[in-house]
């Protein structure tokens, strides 16, 4: 597992790592029952401190979004993750209202949502 | 706990070098003294390893430990190799084999003189000297200083893996972005105090910056003003108008420059 980080920004890295793993557990690319890297593993990979990797970890076991096994590691707990999805359709809307604050249009706002939804379950 | 300093003072004549500092370490963390230039961390680091006498304060030292100066200077007629050689006759705790293996890392050619080294090599060399001595706590001013960009995150690197397994780190900067990279808990330093100390993650959390206007005043560190506005960089408790989040760029530069006045 690799993402980018961005060190200078002003959202936590911890934060940042946490809300990454969610988008990798969303996209299914890790599932419910699997195991999350190690800490070390992925400070490693990530080049980050080892307490900020288990702050995260911390951060999303303590949403229930993640386990902690004794001894093992981290593993999925819930795939689904209902505030975070919240949390999404709450930046769509910002989004939205700036493009109409903006002047764009009604149809080409929708144009885009239908062309990115089409074809998926939602 | 590691390293312990409480109400550390150091005057140099009518200059208060270090203004009454105290902080904690804790074992395997990496710690960054950050401040403009003449701050005090440089005489902070000297106090600790006893190279200054404080005027004041209690310094407790739990471990081993080893140094890299602020001026990175080894002898100059000696071999990079031969430098080695003689560290380990200085130093029971060094690992040549380690060093060696470092500067391999480094690609640090063994057999050039130190005086033909550049300075961004010197520094590879030094701080793989340094990394070879095994101890509890290294204390590094200014590692990265005069680095170009890939051999600094060469050496960051470096640092966060010997965090990583188990050692403590305790180093100097003044250069933010670096800072941002690699340290755990910061405290930024300015005309001899620590102003802020506290997990970098936590800092970043704790301030936001509000834009006011121009004739408010909020308690926190006034960071810019505009032909109308004010905009102040405070903890979220305090924070009043309208509320923008802060980058610790920001916090850094509003805290120092607060001080200064």
């Amino acid at each position: 597992m690799w993402f980018t980080i961005d060190f200078s920004s002003h959202v936590p890295v911890y934060r940042q790592i946490a809300e990454k793993i969610k988008m990798e557990i969303i996209q299914g690319n890790i599932k419910k029952g699997e195991f999350l890297p190690s800490i070390r593993k992925l400070a490693n990979t990530l080049g980050v401190n080892l307490n900020t990797v288990s702050r995260a970890y911390r951060e999303l076991a303590n949403e229930g979004i993640i386990e902690s096994v004794r001894g093992e590691g981290y593993i999925v707990k819930k795939e689904k993750m209902k505030k975070f999805n919240q949390a999404l359709l709450n930046q769509l809307e910002e989004v939205v209202e700036k493009c109409i604050k903006a002047g764009i249009s009604h149809e080409k706002i929708c144009k885009i949502i239908e062309e990115k939804t089409r074809g998926e379950n939602v | 706990m590691i390293l312990k300093i409480e109400n550390l003072k150091k005057y140099y004549g009518e200059n208060k070098a270090v203004d009454d500092i105290s902080f904690e370490v804790q074992s395997g963390e990496i710690f960054a003294l950050l401040g403009p230039n003449g701050a005090g961390k440089t005489t902070t680091l000297k106090c600790i390893l006893e190279l200054r006498k404080p005027d004041f304060g209690n310094i407790i030292l739990n471990g081993t430990y080893s140094y890299l100066p602020e001026k990175k200077e080894l002898y100059h007629y000696l071999t990079v190799s031969k430098m080695l050689d003689v560290t380990e006759e200085l130093s029971k705790k060094f690992s040549k084999e380690n060093a060696i293996k470092l500067l391999k890392d480094f690609k640090i050619p063994l057999n050039e003189k130190i005086a033909n080294l550049s300075h961004g090599m010197l520094t590879q060399v030094y701080v793989s000297i340094v990394f070879s001595e095994d101890v509890d706590i290294y204390f590094l001013d200014e590692p990265t200083w005069g680095l170009d960009p890939l051999i600094r995150n060469q050496v960051l690197e470096l640092i966060r893996k010997m965090s990583n397994n188990g050692k403590t780190i305790v180093y100097t900067s003044h250069i933010l972005s670096e800072v941002e990279k690699i340290a755990e808990k910061v405290a930024i330093m300015a005309n001899g105090k620590i102003l802020e100390n506290d997990f970098l993650d936590s800092i970043k959390e704790k301030y936001v910056a509000c834009i006011t206007n121009k004739d408010e005043e909020i308690e926190g560190y006034l960071y810019k003003t505009t032909d109308a506005e004010k905009v102040f960089i405070t903890t979220k408790d305090k924070a009043k108008g309208k509320i923008e989040p802060a980058t610790f760029d920001m916090i850094f530069e509003a805290i120092v420059k607060g001080v200064k006045k």
